[in-house]
Order: structure tokens, then C-alpha cells, then sequence
């Protein structure tokens, strides 16, 4: 399988007063096209700072991350945004979305980067929107008119605007509630069964359940690996499975 | 108050920049009043000192052309009963004699030269300003103005011609002098060592003996009644006299009304600019409230008053105030000096700038008593925060009227559409920014039209009540000779007569008079402002400023009075002038028939030269060969001759260098008030928008892109303004003009406004707002998606 992310002797060192912390250390990892890749974690351990590294939002202090054979940790500030574009697509916890912009305009932001012509935009992010079931009605509404879970399902929308390479996720769910939440994990397992790669940190068991490799964050290393194959709902096998492994992680 | 002091001493911390920036823009509004206000208590009054100093008197009567049997007893008994004192002295005058002046040269009425007694003499005084002592013979002192604004330096050799005679004198020094220092008073006093003076007394005293009688009046008599009664009866002791009065007060105002157009200019800008501050002020309240909501909330749940809050944020603003007030009227202490030279230039005396408690006090009083005002209106709203609403962060920060530019449909660029988007979310922002470029544009324009009119191409129908090249007295002999010899010249044009004579109204107002023998050959049009110039022997036109003084209106009779003969005139227009205190009146010879023999007045030809250049140098060179040719046919026949190019040349120095600095000092200081309101309004936008910011990077959005997207939000604003107050300003300039200029009889300004300087001025403010936005956005580099993430 081919690997979009490769990543060698990653570290990350925060310094605070002239004390140093060692968030991530000499992490060497791969993430390949395709999978749903979860990154577990407890709090603390590490996991939403390897995804910002992984992404090229924030710079390692040392080691490298290749992304689709890119090396980008050299790369510039203003590089790193003009390489995301097409290449990475974000969905947060705190959605994020611009407050004074219509929810279609939210999308067509992130479109206009990439896409020249707003009518071929504007015709794919209706059927985004659609496809993560934010019907037509609401497109003209802002983000502060709409629910959670909508406003979430607009992030993904964003997220998958201009076709990324993979999407990166963190803890998407975190300020859902259940239903909700499963509403946005629902559109995420659709998304990745259609072939989009997407890396996600949660430190939920359900939302991890979604993902086919499992990767256990501990003291800023990756203390083990679990691989689930793809979700099938009500597959308890391959929730003991994750459990065990989880436990093993002393989860 | 220790809550608030504490509370304060946070919003200082927090808000280094805002407390910067406003800093700033009151120091500014505070050296401006106070440089103003310096000008008006401090170096205006200076004019009255020095005349007390100098012992000046009241005003002053001269006698020339015929001095035979004025004794000082028969003056005395003339003047004795109604004066508390007076001096008498003897000296040289001579009637509009050229001297070289600056870029040309200067003539005014008449040219006095006096010996050392002049030191000395009890009345009217000479006062060395700065002197070179080495120089111990053939010497001259010369009228400070010749220093200031005249390129005149001690050591020089100054030369005056008279009658084809070159005198030549080495400047010794420059002297304060009240009636004869300035060129706007129509009199220049020179000091010649006491050898000199008494070799040229001995050529000159014939023709040019002059009697000066300094006065000081009792109390209760009128100065006007004072001088017509004396003129009548010093032309009893002598028909042939000349008699010329003029009085403190006029020279006062001649000598300081330039001084007082720049302080009023001053005043206006910083008006605009207090303006400007109370707008950013309240605006940085109302953000300040906004950005701290939950701030405040918690404040008022753990026991915090509303009027706690209120007084930090006015012993905030009033800190600011009373300490950026303070240090502006020392920068305006400072900065005097420049201004000093410039009015020392025109005004024509010494003067250093000391301390005025006026000047001091209210510029002080002004800044910090509008801060405190503003601050508690705009401030109100805090003791209405109810705290549970502020803690969920009460405030909408946006409202969701209408989804402004939807990016599916507009066929604007990305870039230029976002900046849309924030242009019409940020209203607030959009107005402050659309007065203060406004403010400062109408600001420039105003200097731009002083700069057009006093220094590049000067509108000298303002200076003077009728345009010509030059003019030619002769005397009554060759009157009619001389009249057809100037018509069949080729190189001359337009040859009219045009003769001064001081008419009076009431036996007290003086009206310095143009008595004219064609009033449609006169080359100002713009001197008629209302109805129109006189056309028969019973009409007359005066001055706007003296018909508004003394309420005649088109249309009224008035009854002036010519030595002991007086006819009633007809008011068929007003003109306007800014000489003679705006004291003037114009008439026809029929019309002056009434009252004096106009065919008994020598002839006084005025003419246009027929190739006129671009150049007024180039001009007067040409005129003066004319006029020498002139000189060479009639010789002594010849009373007198002016160059008019030369004389405006002379006298427009002074103008030039203060129209100039004008244009630079509010240029400059509009964009310093455009940097700093643009930078308080973009530091508070990027704040509220730093969140956004984070999301356009983490989309992949370039810190270039989101520069240029925040820059260009302003634009439309800046460039809606720039287009309504450029012509708003270049429509409403004369009669905003026209307001302050009536104090010096200009009444309906006319000035030209050059279409192509106002266009460089918007598009130089537009770039220059365009460039100090990108600048201060340069912040948004900063921000990083990163750090919005883990903020939350």
C-alpha cells in the first residue's frame, strides 16, 4: 500500500520558562492512502501535536515529514499554507468555521484556493454539502444559526473541497453529542469508503472503532499499532479487538 | 478608586498599542492648538510690545512735498490740545522708490531715511536687532524685515537709485522699527551713519525733506476726526503739502494678518484632528467593552461596579491625555520657533517665544476636558452589562442581515472579494476612516489652493486692487503728452488712468481711493464682487469689509469727504481688497470731479506690456528697459515709475515661504494622523479577526493574501472619501475661504484650485493609505493557525 506520510526521528520540544518538554520523540511513522487512521491517546500524550506535525500546520523541531514524497518540514510558512490547499483538508473540534460568512461561502473559501471557476465550485460544493446532508436551505445561513453537528458536517464539507490528498481530523466529535456525533463519524466512514485517506485523533472508543489502524500514543512515542480492517457496524470481533488492545495500551 | 487604579494600571498592560496610538494623536491635536494659540496671546501681541517699547503713540502724521512754515510751534498749536504727547522729527522721504527685496524688489509708499538720533528721539524709536560694529562708515541699517525675508545679511552693500542716482551703503545691522519696518505697512525707515545721512540731506532736502510727527491722543478723541481735522488745517499752512496719516492699529494688522490666516489654518486642521481622536477614542472604548466582555462580566460578579469600571477606563484616557496634552504644548514650545521665523519674516520684527499661561493652559484644558467627555458618553454602556450575559459573552459580533458578496456569485477576484466581506462587516471602521481621510484631504486642498495662489502662481488680485505692469507718474505739464506717447508705444498696452487719493467717510473712516478714468480698462475682474464698478460722476463702489462695518448695501447713498469739499455717491457694487485694512473705495474722475480738479492731478498712467512671459523675472527685466526708455525721453518730467513684476516679486517672498511650509507641514501631518487612525483601526480589526485569520491559514490562505485582503477593505472608504471631500473641498474651498478671509477684507474669495493638484493629492493619499495598511497588516503574519488551535 502506498504511504502519503512518511515521518523520521520526529521530535517536538515545547520550552516554557526554561524548562523544555518533549511532546513528541523521534517518532518514525507512516500513513497510507486510504486507510482511516486513528490516533489514540490519553491526555496529554502527544497525539493532536503529531497530527498538527503530520499536516505541516505546526513545525517539528526535528526529523523530517515527507508527504507524498515532499519533504515539508523545509518549507516555508506561506509555502506550508499554498501546500495545504490542495493537499490536506482540517475538521476540528471547535469547527472553526468563519462566523460571518454563509455557510455555502465557508466552502466556496476554501474552493476559491484551488478553483478558478466559481460555477464549477459552487456546483461541487452543493453536492459536498449534500453529500454530508446539509440540505440547500441551510447554505445561505451562518455558522451561529445552525446546529453543532451541522456546522461540523460543514467543516467536513470544507475539508474535502478541493479533493485532499487526506484529511486530518481532531477529535471531531468532542463537542457533539452522541447522536450527533455518530451523524459525523457516519459522514467520515462514508467519505473513506469512497477511497478518502483521513487521519483522525480521538480518545473516544466509538469514534476510534471507525478507523482501520489504530495507532497508540504514550510519553510523545507510539507505543503500539493496532490494524482492524475496514468498520463494518455491529462487528463486535472487531471491537474486542480494539478493546484488548486498548487495554494492552493501559488504556 | 484602588480597584480602579489596579483595573487601570491591567488596561495599560493589555492595550500598549491603542494607549500608543491615541497617545499620539492627542499630542499632535495639543502642539497644533498650541502652536496656534502661541501665534495669537505670544508673537501677535509682540507687534504691540515692541510699539509700547518703542514708545509708538497712536498712529502718525507725515508732511512732505511742501514743508515751508511747519514750525514746530504752529504744530504744536495744530496738535498740542489734543494729544498727551508728541514728537516731531525731521528725515528724508522718498515716494515709491524701489528697493531690492528677496526675489525682486519692494515698493511701497514711501522710503524714510533717518540719521542715529533715531536711536534715541523720544517717540517712535529704533531698536537694534543684530548689528556688525566693525563697520564704522557709509553705513546702513535696515528694517528687519530686509534680514528675515529680504536675503539681506550684515556686511552686504545695499543700494537704492533715486532720480538716476546710485546711493550704495554697506548694512551695518537691522533694526525694529513700528511704522516703517514691514512691506505691508506702505513704509520702509532706513538708518544711514550721521555723515551720510547729512551728505545726502544736503542733495536731497529740497525735494524730499519730510516732517514726522509721532502721537499719542487724549482719551476720548477719535483718531479718524483727529486726522482729517489736522490734514485741514496743516493744508492751510501749506496748499502744497502732502499730508499721509496712518495709525497704530492699521500697522498692527498689516504686520500680523498673514500670522493669523496660518493660525487659523493651524486651528482648523486641529479641529479636524480633535475630531479624528474623540472619534478613535470612542471607538477604542467601544472595542475595549466588546473585546472584554467576559472580562467585565466577571468583574461585576465578583463585586465590581459599574462605576469602577468607568473610572479605570477614565483614569486610563485621562492619563493619556493630561501627560500626551503636556508634552505636545512642549513640542509646540518647541516647534515655535520654526513658526516664529516664519512670522517674524512677514511681521518684520525680532521676536522669541516665551512663556504664555494662555497658550499653555488651554490646549491643556481643551484635550483633557474633551477626553473626560468623551470617555464617559462612550463608556455609558458598561453600567448596563448585566453580568451572566456578559460571562456568555453578550455581544453579537456580527449580525446576520445579509451575506455581503456571496463568493458563488461575485465576479470579484478572491482577494478583493473577502476584503469586501470585511468592508462590510467592519461599518464602524468604515466611517472613522471615511471622515479622518476626508479631514485630511479637505486639509491638503486648503493648502493646496494657498500654495496655488501665494506661491506658484500668486493671485495678485487679491494683493493688490488693480493689475498692470507697470506705472508712470509725470507731471501735469507733460500730462496729455505723456498719455498719447505711452498709446503709441508698441511694446506697452492698455494704457490707463488711475490715481490714489484718500477719500474719508464720516469725518473719521479713511478710504484709500482708486480714482479711474475707464473702469472697463481695468484688468481685475475679480475686484467687484457684488453689483458692479462705477460708470457715472455720482456712483461709487467700496470695500465689502467697510460697507458690512458701517451696514450700506447697493443701492445707499454715501457722502465722502475730500479735504473740506464732501459729495453724496451712489453704492453701485462692492470690491474687495486686502490692503488698507480693507478700507477702499474706487471711482470714476467725473465722480471725483465733485470734490477735487482731477485735470490739476499729475498724470498717473498704469499699462500692460504687450509680450508677457511666464516669467516674472523675465518681465520685469523687459519692463524695465521700457521704462528706462521712458526715463530717457522725458527725463525730469518723470515723477516717479514702478515696476510691477519687480514689486511683486519683492513682496510675494515672504508668501511663498509661508504657503510652502503650509502645504508640507499639513501633508505631513495628515499622514501621520492617517498612519496612526489606520493603525489603531487595524490593530483592533486583526484582534477581533484573529480567529479568522488562524482558519484562512489553516485552509491554506498565504499571510500576503490575508494582507492584501485586509489592506484592501479600507480602500473603499478611503477612496469614497478621498472622492466626496476632493469635490466636496475643491467646491466649497473659496467660500470656506471666503469665511476667515473676510476679517481681511477679502469677501468673496476666488482662489484657483488646480484640478491636476487636487487628482495627485487623492491618488498620493490613496497610495499612501493603501501602503501604511499593508504595513501595519504586516501583524497577520504572526498569527498562526497553530496557535488558534491550542488557544481554545
Amino acid at each position: 500500500m502506498k504511504n502519503i506520510i512518511e515521518t523520521k526521528k520526529l521530535c517536538k520540544t515545547f520550552s516554557n520558562g526554561g524548562i523544555q518538554q518533549h511532546v513528541l520523540k523521534n517518532i518514525d511513522l507512516e500513513i497510507y492512502e486510504g486507510d482511516f487512521t486513528i490516533i489514540m491517546g490519553a491526555s496529554g500524550a502527544g497525539k493532536s501535536t503529531l497530527l498538527y506535525s503530520l499536516s505541516g500546520m505546526d513545525k517539528p523541531t526535528l526529523g523530517s515529514v515527507s508527504f507524498d514524497g515532499t519533504e515539508i518540514t523545509k518549507m516555508s510558512t506561506d509555502e506550508l499554507a499554498i501546500f495545504r490547499r490542495s493537499n490536506c483538508g482540517f475538521v476540528f473540534q471547535q469547527v472553526y468555521l468563519v462566523e460571518s460568512m454563509s455557510v455555502l461561502d465557508n466552502i466556496m473559501a476554501a474552493g476559491l484556493l484551488v478553483y478558478r471557476d466559481k460555477k464549477v465550485l459552487a456546483k461541487k460544493a452543493g453536492e459536498i454539502l449534500k453529500a454530508v446532508d446539509i440540505d440547500e436551505p441551510l447554505w445561505g445561513k451562518f455558522p451561529a444559526q445552525i446546529s453543532g453537528g451541522e456546522a461540523q458536517r460543514v467543516g467536513i464539507a470544507r475539508a474535502l473541497i478541493n479533493d485532499p490528498k487526506l484529511v486530518f481530523a481532531d477529535e471531531p466529535t468532542g463537542a457533539l453529542n452522541s447522536q450527533t456525533g455518530k451523524a459525523v463519524l457516519d459522514t467520515l466512514t462514508k467519505f473513506n469508503e469512497k477511497g478518502q485517506s483521513i487521519v483522525m485523533v480521538t480518545h473516544d472508543i466509538t469514534s476510534a472503532r471507525r478507523g482501520n489502524r489504530i495507532l497508540y500514543v504514550k510519553d510523545g512515542e507510539i507505543a503500539g499499532e493496532c490494524k482492524l480492517g475496514k468498520y463494518v457496524t455491529g462487528d463486535k470481533e472487531r471491537h474486542q479487538k480494539l478493546n484488548d488492545f486498548l487495554a494492552k495500551m493501559g488504556w | 478608586m484602588n480597584k480602579a487604579l489596579l483595573l487601570t494600571k491591567s488596561n495599560l498592560r493589555k492595550n500598549r498599542g491603542t494607549s500608543i496610538g491615541l497617545f499620539l494623536l492627542m499630542l499632535i491635536a495639543t502642539s497644533l492648538i498650541g502652536v496656534s494659540l502661541l501665534i495669537f496671546f505670544d508673537c501677535y501681541p509682540t507687534v504691540r510690545k515692541t510699539a509700547e517699547r518703542l514708545n509708538s503713540g497712536d498712529g502718525f502724521l507725515q508732511i512732505y512735498g511742501g514743508v515751508d512754515g511747519f514750525t514746530d510751534e504752529k504744530i504744536d498749536e495744530i496738535i498740542g490740545s489734543e494729544t498727551d504727547d508728541y514728537y516731531i522729527y525731521r528725515n528724508l522721504s522718498y515716494r515709491n522708490l524701489p528697493l531690492t527685496f528677496g526675489e525682486g524688489k519692494v515698493i511701497t509708499g514711501f522710503v524714510c531715511v533717518d540719521d542715529s538720533s533715531a536711536f534715541s528721539r523720544e517717540m517712535n524709536r529704533f531698536e537694534v536687532v543684530n548689528e556688525d560694529t566693525s563697520i564704522t562708515e557709509n553705513y546702513i541699517y535696515l528694517p528687519f524685515q530686509f534680514n528675515t525675508s529680504g536675503g539681506f545679511e550684515t556686511g552686504d552693500t545695499f543700494e537704492f537709485e533715486y532720480t538716476g542716482k546710485k546711493h550704495s551703503y554697506t548694512v551695518r545691522g537691522f533694526v525694529d522699527c513700528i511704522y516703517g519696518g514691514c512691506n505691508n505697512t506702505g513704509c520702509f525707515e532706513l538708518l544711514l551713519d550721521d555723515e551720510s545721512f547729512e551728505k545726502l540731506w544736503d542733495e536731497a532736502h529740497d525735494a524730499n525733506e519730510n516732517i514726522v510727527i509721532i502721537y499719542d491722543l487724549k482719551e476720548g478723541v477719535n483718531l479718524g476726526h483727529f486726522n482729517i481735522n489736522t490734514t485741514s488745517e496743516f493744508l492751510k499752512i501749506n496748499p502744497y503739502a502732502q499730508v499721509f496719516s496712518d495709525t497704530l492699529d492699521s500697522v498692527v494688522s498689516n504686520r500680523t494678518f498673514i500670522g493669523l490666516i496660518i493660525a487659523v489654518s493651524i486651528l482648523v486642521l486641529t479641529s479636524l484632528i480633535v475630531v479624528a481622536v474623540a472619534m478613535m477614542l470612542a471607538n477604542c472604548i467601544s472595542n475595549y467593552i466588546q473585546e472584554n466582555m467576559k472580562t467585565l462580566g466577571a468583574l461585576k460578579a465578583i463585586g465590581y461596579t459599574g462605576r469602577d469600571i468607568k473610572a479605570s477606563l477614565v483614569i486610563w484616557f485621562m492619563s493619556l491625555a493630561c501627560v500626551s496634552s503636556l508634552i505636545g504644548i512642549f513640542v509646540s514650545y518647541l516647534f515655535m520657533p520654526l513658526f516664529a521665523g516664519i512670522m517674524i519674516g512677514q511681521m518684520g520684527l525680532s521676536y522669541s517665544v516665551s512663556f504664555n499661561a494662555m497658550a499653555t493652559l488651554i490646549p491643556f484644558g481643551y484635550v483633557v476636558l474633551f477626553t473626560l467627555i468623551v470617555t464617559l458618553i462612550a463608556s455609558g454602556k458598561i453600567s448596563k452589562i448585566q453580568p451572566i450575559v456578559a460571562l456568555r459573552e453578550g455581544i453579537e459580533s456580527h449580525n446576520f442581515k445579509k451575506n455581503h458578496v456571496a463568493l458563488d456569485k461575485t465576479s470579484m477576484s478572491l482577494n478583493m472579494s473577502l476584503a469586501m466581506k470585511t468592508f462590510f462587516g467592519n461599518m464602524k471602521q468604515n466611517v472613522i476612516t471615511f471622515f479622518v481621510v476626508g479631514f485630511m484631504v479637505f486639509a491638503c486642498i486648503i493648502s493646496l489652493l494657498m500654495y496655488e495662489n501665494f506661491s506658484r502662481k500668486p493671485k495678485l488680485d487679491i494683493l493688490t486692487t488693480e493689475l498692470c505692469a507697470g506705472v508712470v507718474a509725470c507731471d501735469l505739464e507733460t500730462k496729455d503728452e505723456m498719455r498719447d506717447y505711452l498709446e503709441s508705444r508698441n511694446d506697452i498696452t492698455n494704457v490707463r488712468e488711475i490715481i490714489n487719493l484718500d477719500f474719508y467717510y464720516n469725518d473719521e473712516v479713511k478710504l484709500f481711493s482708486y480714482v479711474v478714468k475707464d473702469t472697463s480698462k481695468m484688468n481685475n475682474k475679480s475686484l467687484c464682487y457684488k453689483g458692479r464698478l462705477p460708470g457715472h460722476d455720482n456712483e461709487v463702489a467700496v470695500s465689502g469689509a467697510f460697507a458690512k462695518a458701517y451696514g450700506f448695501e447697493i443701492g445707499d447713498e454715501i457722502k465722502l469727504d475730500y479735504g473740506d469739499n464732501s459729495y453724496n455717491y451712489l453704492i453701485t457694487g462692492f470690491i474687495q481688497t486686502t490692503n488698507n485694512a480693507g478700507r477702499e473705495a474706487l471711482l470714476t474722475y467725473e465722480a471725483a470731479d465733485h470734490v477735487i480738479g482731477t485735470d490739476n492731478i499729475p498724470g498717473w498712467f498704469w499699462f500692460d506690456m504687450v509680450d508677457e512671459d511666464e516669467d516674472f523675472n523675465a518681465n520685469a527685466d523687459t519692463l524695465e528697459t521700457i521704462l528706462d526708455d521712458i526715463k530717457e525721453d522725458y527725463g525730469d518730467h518723470i515723477v516717479g515709475t514702478m515696476n510691477f513684476y519687480e514689486m511683486i516679486g519683492g513682496s510675494m517672498t515672504t508668501f511663498k515661504s509661508i504657503s510652502a511650509m503650509m502645504l508640507i507641514l499639513m501633508i505631513t501631518i495628515s499622514v501621520i494622523v492617517i498612519a496612526l487612525i489606520l493603525f489603531l483601526l487595524i490593530k483592533s480589526l486583526i484582534y477581533h479577526k484573529r480567529k479568522d485569520y488562524g482558519i484562512y491559514k489553516a485552509l491554506g490562505y498565504t499571510s500576503g493574501s490575508l494582507m492584501l485582503q485586509t489592506a484592501l477593505s479600507f480602500m473603499p472608504a478611503v477612496i469614497a472619501s478621498i472622492i466626496v471631500f476632493s469635490i466636496g473641498s475643491y467646491y466649497g474651498a473659496n467660500p470656506y475661504m471666503s469665511t476667515f478671509m473676510r476679517a481681511f477684507g477679502l469677501m468673496k474669495c476666488r482662489f484657483d484650485i488646480p484640478v491636476a493638484g487636487v487628482v495627485i493629492i487623492g491618488v498620493g493619499l490613496a497610495i499612501v493609505s493603501f501602503v501604511l495598511a499593508i504595513l501595519q497588516t504586516r501583524r497577520i503574519k504572526k498569527i498562526e493557525a497553530y496557535n488558534m488551535l491550542i488557544a481554545d
